[in-house]
């Protein structure tokens, strides 16, 4: 294999390992690792094959590029799915990541299961709500099939729909909020001690 | 000039630990490399080496760059080289600038405190020598 395809081989293998980055990103990345890989073999003394070392496996190149600008991007975005899939990539690497990933997770099915509960309490008002039994003692909340006893009274009525969207309103946007810092957070570890 | 490379030491992990620490200043340093003007990547690595203790897998760098500039802290332009190919320039934008003059302070701050706290372990060291 001649030196120019070895070059190819490696950027070829980085293109498509930067697979989610945008195209005109894409490309320019690989054009600046060609001008790198360029520029140190022309060093006398120095091999391809020691450059391409240097860089590293062109996948694991490729993923600290996906990584950094996933994490970034997801930072600054209030998409949930953005922000789940970058806190996903945040997981891969520790505990904290982890537990963020799970924690929005969490916040995300919590706060649209309350939405959802909302509109669909209009849909289905008996199977809909919060119930308590003659006793006074919380029995279920949520979408119930079938509809608890009568011996379970529900008690919010028509209010279970403005509580239960500010609820799952307030749970949706500090679960964003939370997803963020911690994004934030986790890009200030990497850049600071 | 040595560079900071641990020796390995039993029961420790040194060289994880020093990995880390130049990661977590690797960013610092290349904003700092831009400083007094524009670089290319290569000329970034190589500044680094001579000019700071940190030695670096070049591959490590382009990823620094190429997030730092999707933060606004850096802008980048293509040239024509002389070499026959492109090369991509950085330079710092005011933003970047302004991280790094926190950064710096940060820094010089965190290192004094620790310099003092670690004088007595240095101390000792010499008098051994």
């Amino acid at each position: 294999m001649t030196q120019e395809m070895q070059i190819e081989s490696y950027l070829t293998a980085l293109r498509f390992n930067l697979g989610p980055i945008s195209i005109a990103d894409r490309e320019e990345i690989v054009r600046e690792i060609s001008s790198h890989i360029r520029d140190s073999a022309e060093k006398p003394g120095t091999s391809l094959a020691s450059v391409l070392a240097g860089l590293g496996p062109a996948d694991k190149l490729a993923s600290q590029y996906r990584d950094g600008l996933l994490i970034h991007q997801a930072s600054r975005s209030n998409s949930p799915l953005v922000l789940l899939r970058g806190s996903l990539r945040l997981a891969t690497k520790g505990i904290f990541g982890t537990g963020v990933f799970f924690v929005g997770l969490i916040g995300y099915l919590m706060g649209g299961g309350l939405v959802l509960c909302a509109f669909i309490k209009p849909i289905l008002p008996a199977n809909t709500g919060v119930w308590f039994d003659g006793g006074g003692h919380f029995m279920s909340s949520g979408v119930l099939f079938p509809p608890p006893g009568s011996s379970a009274h529900e008690v919010l009525g028509i209010w279970f729909i403005p509580i239960s969207l500010t609820l799952g309103s307030l749970t949706l946007l500090f679960t964003t909020w939370a997803i963020r810092t911690a994004l934030h957070v986790s890009q200030t570890w990497q850049s600071k001690l | 000039m040595a560079n900071i490379r641990a020796t390995p030491v039993e029961g420790d992990q040194p060289d994880r630990w020093e990995a880390q620490l130049r990661k977590g200043a690797l960013e610092m340093a290349a904003l700092a490399s831009l400083w007094r003007g524009s670089l290319y990547g290569l000329e970034i690595i190589r500044f680094l080496e001579s000019h700071s203790r940190l030695v670096l897998a070049e591959g490590t760098i382009y990823p620094i760059l190429n997030r730092l500039k999707a933060e606004g802290m850096l802008t980048s332009e293509w040239v024509e080289a002389e070499a026959g190919h492109p090369r991509k320039y950085y330079s710092l934008t005011d933003a970047g600038r302004g991280r790094l003059r926190l950064m710096a302070e940060a820094w010089a701050s965190f290192s004094q405190g620790l310099s003092e706290l670690l004088e007595p372990v240095m101390e000792m060291k010499e008098s051994k020598q």
